[in-house]
């Protein structure tokens, strides 16, 4: 399935194949991270943490030697607590100072912060602080949380619960359907851990009176908004930079307190300050993910369609809302996601969002769509057993159909396009259902068991105001601008206001520049990432940045073109309706003029222009929005086939067939990476990754020693195929797929897993698909069947 | 992530060495570094000083003396991977270092090293007590052999006393009718096994040295090894192997967890399987 | 701060450095040399891969004091380099990077698979690049990349270089530099206080987090082991490693010292003893902080004893409960615990029944303290990672 034709093979724009512009100065050792800008006079900061996941905090005690090093809350008085409020009725609000005051609701709570001229010394007046802690009893478990007597994160709410919602249409017309199963089904708290962790530079510069913090960052102009509240100035009094950003899969989509202290920091001192988290402290105190848990049920008739879904779910938010995503996007967002993209007339879903004392989570690549096609896609196969069919059959009898788009869903998701039954089948068709029964009769001659498993799943990419008005949380996307500007050499400049952390952004803006221009790509150059030179972006996150910035580049280029246009018709003397701008030059019927010397004209020869020439110049910032701001739709089908050694519990991937159609496709290279990406995290999802606490709030997995990443050997090359259906509303049709690589790999994975299991009669109903859980499982099947017999 | 401060000497020859480990029992040894470093940068590990052997000439021989091989503390996982001292077992030695972590450890981490950091997931634990090997010890007191077996005691726990460090590795010749079998089950490659069995057996002699590592204490040498056969090991040993009684073992030695114990059983299986 | 001379990428360098500090920091911190990434600082995921004697080595965990005289080739020295540079352009042709963090140390280890891997096929080539983790790619292009440089050079008839033309034997890096006998002294910071304030600390209940139960058989009636319970001092001295400082049974403080490793823990701390009013059953609560590690534990041996044989002899109930909080819990996993409680308790009860018998404890529990088989030595080892010793996870 590889070597797709490239209909645009050699060209340069939408649809191109093209190699990056970034990759050379990365490959060559000279990309700039956080932890490589230096700045005179900069020092380094570490943060003392809290080592118990609940306590009330007696006293710190800073050595007097170090007095003017160390800082505390009670330094930090000006500052306000972060806080990241829903408006959804009923939301309990939690402010999360800083650094820790009276309470630590979590282990790596940051109490002190301590300066010294390397971070080995500061780590060493860091270990000199001692702090006087009183434990308090903590609550590890989301579902003892919301339990009554559990102890209590936030006092004063009485409970535990962020917030709750209820979601139902009609689940009584569902009840008396012929099959009906139910489960509880757990997906494990992760950590989305960048191979490059979090960090931040403050410093202060007193020309410009402006505070500029780089940090590694996601949204820069987000978190310049965060930071001026927290610190009461004006956002224009602050600059934030993120340079090259070593992947962010969500976790650098967040206010940290550690950037305000920094900030904070700076301006008291009077000269730069830097922190660079290191691995123990992003796997144990950043941001974690992805912890679900459902009750649910399925209702369907005897030929598998779905009369409806009802289930509970709760999500492990963690002890405070993050900024600006808040507490409560994950769990309410199951409630709108659960029914994937398929057709039922019931369903009811209530949510819970609940405190406990661990550290926030975060939206992880996928969101909550992880967990929710982990949930219904494992409740389907169990549907296909009940009702006698082949697990792809009873999802081809309840997908959306194309003729049914556009297509609002149960719980009105607006389905813009696609084919959701043809991807299904091609990849059935990929994987070759029938020989795999028929290997599976015959038995494996290592005595390992095969299994075929596969999902499917939408996902709502590039949301607008129209979904996020309603979550009422600190950051609502709306338009998205572009600033596009000819240098007096006719060379393209791009500013931009999302950001890049290795989704390519570099070559794929400027083949969208390309593509309105006929710019040389060599000389597009693109600037993200900086609040100072960018347009206002909510930035990168929700797979929007192809489909918003894409679109704003596309319309400030068409609006840059038009200008060009004009001069170019005053320098041919012509009417501008008798010129055209093709392949980057003005053409008419007296003769071109180059995008160059428009360019150097405009500049550097005013004289040469006639009076009345328009003087707006050679720069624009336009703004985009697509027709309908209701999210995109992209979707994929995965087939897995596994090979489980039962005695061993190992799993090994033998082979992985994935159709995926993002509308169009702005670089298909780029695309492929993304999904290759997002396929080896959903593969750490299903069998590796797990961030574990015991009863008393300890995280259990400090190291990538005992937080496994997948690596070279645990992910396979996958057959990829695409489609690309085109999105209705958007320019080019282009839809987000940035994410959807790790929402279906799970469920595929664990289902291969409970195929290959079925003789045995073993179940597996958690991530991840540990060899420990396997063969638990077994084990727990044979001593059952044992006892029935 | 970075260390606390210690003090750092790097002798040039072994009695400097053991002068600096005797006159400090805080004093730290330290060869390529490859598991102490972690545990020094996540301050797990505080030594006052750190004594780097890895200048010592001495420590870094490969000879074969009689009927054993002899390597120093300080050769690599990667010198016996490539072949870059000599082999007395037949290559089991060679293919067991290739599969230790991952090439940039295996270019600094030593067998001594692994040896005295008595990890009892290690390969060259297990491994070079399935082989009978024996560990040299030194300090300013004098030399001691001590059979690996009674090397490691606990995890992370050997019978090295303060001041004393281990020189060498004493590695007999593997006969010519012992065949070898080494198992480990990893979640992931190059990762600590949670599954191991080394297995020296020689139908022969009608004997056999079976190491089961990755438990949560040193590793267990199955003391009477015939008792997994039927009462007898003979050329049939790959189908006289009895997991029931192998179950038993591991329940004996403390293993509760039936999933747990499954799994090493299945390694043992293996190991004994793959033997040649 | 010491003297450090180094060949930097064919540059010879000098600069000053703590011992403490790695190689990593010192190419990046001091040279400038800021293309090798720290991704973990464990030596797992091979972010700061760099060549030192021409093969790739861990830049995080190997100190740069270890590497004088080295020759250190990090990736901003690999612009000219041949096979470098055939790598680079794969990468780039089969999209091998995305954020380009791992990259650098990435095309480090490839460099030496081509080198010496002339006919790695696709597993082996998974299998040599295992130790360098990447995020984004999910290794479908790395893996293409390093394959199509692998075949272009077998086609043109390159052959193999073993070991990367390594010969010398030991650690690479080492061996090159003279000797430093005379100690490196590392300037020490202030230290945390070791000892705990004591006074007036409270001993609350607690629910323990791992419970074990465990008895054993002495010969010797109920009344005496009870006596013994009464008397702190020795029950104490039946648990290797503890040192008090006041025997008072009210208020008894002292510390554990236990050694796992290279770990070193001194947790200091108070402890009180209950009984019941007929002696045959109570039990010893406390808890205790190291300061250094901020870890802390609560703990407590619940005893009761049972009369056997005619009241001749005593069945000792024990109940241990525990919990540990901080550094020294946040590196691993409970697992192991029973197997080492279970010996744990073997030897408290040896001890105590040697004491019981007159005999001196088991040899020189006291003196033992860094080996100390206290109850906090079978929770650390139950709690550290896997690549400390610790048990594997479910």
């Amino acid at each position: 399935m590889h070597g797709r034709v490239d209909q645009h093979q050699g060209g340069q724009g939408v649809g191109a194949r093209l190699p990056r512009k970034e990759d050379d100065r990365l490959m060559r050792g000279r990309g700039q991270y956080v932890a490589d800008i230096r700045l005179a006079g900069m020092q380094d900061v570490a943060f003392v943490r809290s080592p118990l996941a609940h306590a009330r905090i007696r006293g710190i005690h800073v050595p007097e030697i170090y007095r003017d090093r160390v800082f505390t809350a009670a330094d930090l008085v000006d500052v306000n607590p972060i806080r990241a409020v829903s408006g959804l009725p009923g939301f309990k609000i939690s402010e999360q100072p800083v650094l820790a005051t009276g309470k630590v609701r979590q282990v790596g709570e940051l109490v002190a912060m301590c300066v010294a001229p390397t971070r080995a010394e500061a780590e060493d007046i860091a270990a000199a602080v001692v702090l006087d802690l009183e434990e308090l009893p903590a609550v590890s478990d989301m579902l003892q949380a919301r339990s009554p007597g559990a102890p209590l994160v936030h006092e004063h709410w009485g409970d535990n619960v962020f917030l709750e919602t209820n979601f139902e249409v009609d689940i009584s017309a569902a009840l008396d359907a012929p099959i009906k199963v139910s489960r509880e089904i757990t997906t494990a708290r992760q950590c989305m851990a960048p191979l490059e962790g979090r960090g931040a530079v403050a410093s202060f510069d007193h020309r410009l009176d402006q505070l500029t913090l780089h940090t590694a960052a996601q949204m820069p102009h987000i978190n310049r908004t965060g930071l001026a509240e927290c610190l009461g100035m004006d956002q224009g009094r602050i600059r934030v930079i993120s340079p090259d950003v070593g992947g962010g899969f969500g976790q650098k989509g967040i206010l940290l307190p550690e950037e305000v202290c920094l900030s904070w920091l700076t301006m008291r001192l009077g000269h730069p300050v830097r922190w660079i988290e290191d691995r123990r402290e992003n796997l144990t105190a950043s941001a974690n993910c992805r912890e679900h848990h459902y009750k649910i049920t399925l209702y369907a008739d005897r030929n598998g369609k779905l009369r409806g879904i009802d289930c509970e779910a709760t999500v492990d938010s963690g002890a405070y809302s993050s900024y600006p995503f808040s507490a409560c996007l994950e769990a309410a967002q199951v409630a709108s996601i659960l029914p994937g993209p398929y057709v039922m007339p019931a369903y009811r879903c209530r949510t819970f969002s609940v405190a406990t004392n661990k550290c926030p989570i975060l939206p992880y690549r996928g969101v909550a769509r992880t967990g929710v096609c982990f949930a219904l896609e494992l409740m389907l196969d169990l549907v296909a057993a009940e009702a006698g069919l082949e697990p792809g059959e009873v999802r081809l009898r309840n997908l959306v159909r194309p003729e049914q788009m556009p297509f609002d869903n149960i719980t009105n998701k607006h389905f813009d396009s696609g084919d959701y039954p043809q991807a299904l089948q091609r990849a059935l068709k990929a994987i070759d259902v029938d020989a795999l029964r028929a290997r599976q009769a015959r038995g494996e001659p290592d005595g390992r068991r095969i299994g075929l498993g596969v999902s499917i799943y939408c996902e709502q990419a590039a949301h607008g105001t129209s979904v996020y008005a309603g979550w009422g949380i600190p950051m609502v996307p709306g338009h998205e601008q572009a600033t596009a500007r000819l240098t007096p050499d006719g060379g393209l400049e791009l500013r931009v206001g999302v950001h890049s952390h290795g989704q390519s952004m570099e070559t794929t803006l400027a083949q969208v520049a390309h593509e309105m221009l006929g710019v040389d790509v060599a000389n597009v150059r693109i600037i993200l990432g900086d609040t100072a030179m960018t347009p206002y972006s909510t930035g990168t996150w929700g797979s929007r940045a192809a489909v918003m910035a894409g679109g704003a580049v596309a319309t400030a280029c068409g609006d840059l073109g038009e200008r060009i246009r004009r001069i170019g018709a005053k320098l041919l003397q012509q009417d501008i309706a008798d010129v055209e701008f093709v392949g980057g030059e003005v053409r008419g019927v007296s003769g071109s003029v180059t995008l160059r010397e428009i360019a150097h004209t405009w500049y550097r020869r005013p004289q040469d222009l006639p009076p009345d020439v328009d003087p707006g110049g050679l720069e624009v910032t336009s703004g985009y929005k697509p027709q309908r701001d209701s999210g995109t739709f992209s979707y994929a089908a995965h087939a897995a086939v596994v090979a489980v050694d039962p005695d061993l519990g190992t799993v090994e991937i033998l082979d992985y067939v994935i159709v995926e159609d993002g509308g169009v496709l702005i670089n298909p290279m780029v695309v492929d990476g993304q999904i290759f990406g997002g396929l080896a995290q959903g593969i750490g999802t299903a069998l590796y990754e797990e961030m574990p606490f015991d009863a008393a709030g300890q995280p259990l997995a400090t190291t990538f020693a005992d937080y496994l990443l997948p690596g070279p050997t645990e992910v396979p090359a996958p057959r990829l195929d695409h489609m690309e259906t085109p999105s209705p509303y958007t320019r080019f049709g282009v839809k987000g797929i940035g994410e959807g690589g790790a929402i279906a790999p799970p469920a595929a994975i664990a289902n291969a897993v409970n195929d290959a299991l079925r003789p045995f009669r073993a179940e597996l109903m958690r991530s991840p698909i540990t060899p420990h859980r396997v063969v638990e499982a077994v084990i727990a099947a044979q001593d059952a069947g044992r006892a029935a017999a | 992530m970075k260390p606390a401060p210690f003090d750092y000497a790097r002798p040039r020859d072994l009695d400097a060495a053991l002068t600096l480990l005797g006159n400090n029992a805080s004093a730290k040894v330290m060869a390529g570094g490859q598991s102490l470093g972690p545990m020094l940068n996540l301050r797990l590990a505080q030594p006052e000083q750190i004594v780097d052997i890895t200048a010592i000439d001495e420590l870094k021989l490969a000879e074969i003396s009689g009927d054993e091989l002899v390597l120093g503390a300080c050769i690599t996982h990667a010198d016996i991977e490539d072949g870059r001292v000599p082999d007395v077992t037949g290559g089991a030695m060679r293919g067991v270092a290739a599969n230790i972590a991952y090439r940039a450890v295996r270019n600094r981490g030593t067998l001594g090293g692994s040896l005295s950091h008595a990890d009892p997931a290690a390969d060259w634990v297990s491994v070079l007590t399935a082989l009978d090997a024996r560990v040299a010890l030194r300090s300013t007191s004098g030399v001691r052999q001590v059979a690996l077996g009674d090397f490691i005691v606990g995890a992370l726990q050997s019978c090295l006393k303060s001041g004393e460090l281990v020189t060498a590795v004493h590695v007999p010749k593997r006969a010519a009718t012992a065949q070898w079998g080494y198992i480990k089950t990893c979640r992931k490659t190059g990762e600590f096994a949670h599954g191991q069995c080394a297995v020296l057996i020689d139908p022969t002699t009608a004997s056999a040295r079976i190491v089961i590592g990755a438990l949560d204490a040193a590793p267990v040498v199955v003391a009477e090894p015939a008792e997994l056969f039927g009462g007898r090991i003979d050329a049939n040993y790959k189908t006289t192997f009895d997991v029931r009684v192998a179950d038993r073992l591991l329940g004996d030695a403390g293993i509760v967890d039936a999933a747990q114990r499954h799994i090493h059983v299945t390694v043992m299986q293996r190991a004994l399987r793959e033997a040649a | 701060m010491s003297a450090l001379a180094l060949t930097v990428n064919r540059r010879a360098v000098d600069c000053a450095a703590e011992p403490r500090t790695s190689l990593a920091d010192v190419v990046r911190d001091h040279l400038d040399l800021t293309g090798t990434h720290l991704g973990c600082e464990h030596g797992v995921c091979g972010a700061c891969t760099v060549l030192i004697d021409g093969v790739p080595a861990r830049s995080c965990i190997t100190f740069a004091a270890a590497c004088q005289g080295a020759e250190v080739t990090t990736i901003e020295g690999l612009d000219d380099d041949e096979i470098a540079a055939e790598l680079r352009a794969a990468f780039t042709r089969e999209h091998a990077l995305q954020c380009g963090y791992c990259t650098p140390g990435m095309l480090v280890s490839a460099r030496d698979l081509v080198l010496r891997l002339p006919d790695a096929d696709e597993r082996a080539i998974r299998v040599g690049m295992s130790g360098n983790l990447c995020r984004c790619t999910g290794y479908v292009g790395i893996v293409r990349a390093v394959m199509s440089v692998i075949a272009a050079r077998r086609a043109r008839g390159i052959a193999a270089e073993v070991g990367a033309g390594r010969t010398a034997l030991g650690p690479v890096g080492s061996g090159h530099g003279a000797a430093a006998s005379e100690t490196q002294a590392a300037p020490k910071p202030v230290a945390a206080p070791l000892a705990a304030p004591t006074a007036g600390a409270t001993i609350a209940d607690f629910t323990p987090s791992t419970i074990i139960e465990q008895s054993f058989e002495v010969e010797h009636p109920p009344r005496e082991v009870a006596a013994l319970f009464t008397d702190v001092a020795a029950v104490a001295s039946c648990l290797p490693g503890v040192v008090l400082s006041s025997d008072d049974p009210a208020n008894i403080t002292g510390e554990i010292r236990v050694q796992v490793g290279p770990i070193a823990a001194q947790f200091a701390g108070v402890a009180r003893l209950e009984r019941a009013d007929d002696g045959l059953s109570g039990r010893i609560i406390g808890g205790g902080q190291d300061r250094r590690s901020r870890s802390a534990t609560q703990g407590e041996i619940r005893y009761q004893l049972m009369p056997l044989a005619g009241g001749d002899a005593t069945r000792v109930e024990l109940t241990i409960g525990y919990t540990l909080t901080g550094l020294l819990a946040q590196v691993g996993r409970s697992g192991l615990v029973r197997d080492l409680a279970r010996r744990l308790v073997d030897e408290f009860a040896a001890n105590l029944s040697r004491k019981l018998s007159g005999q001196p404890s088991a040899p020189g529990a006291a003196a033992r303290e860094l080996d100390g088989l206290a109850l906090l030595l079978s929770v650390l080892r139950a709690r550290l990672p896997r690549w400390l010793g610790g048990t594997s996870r479910s």
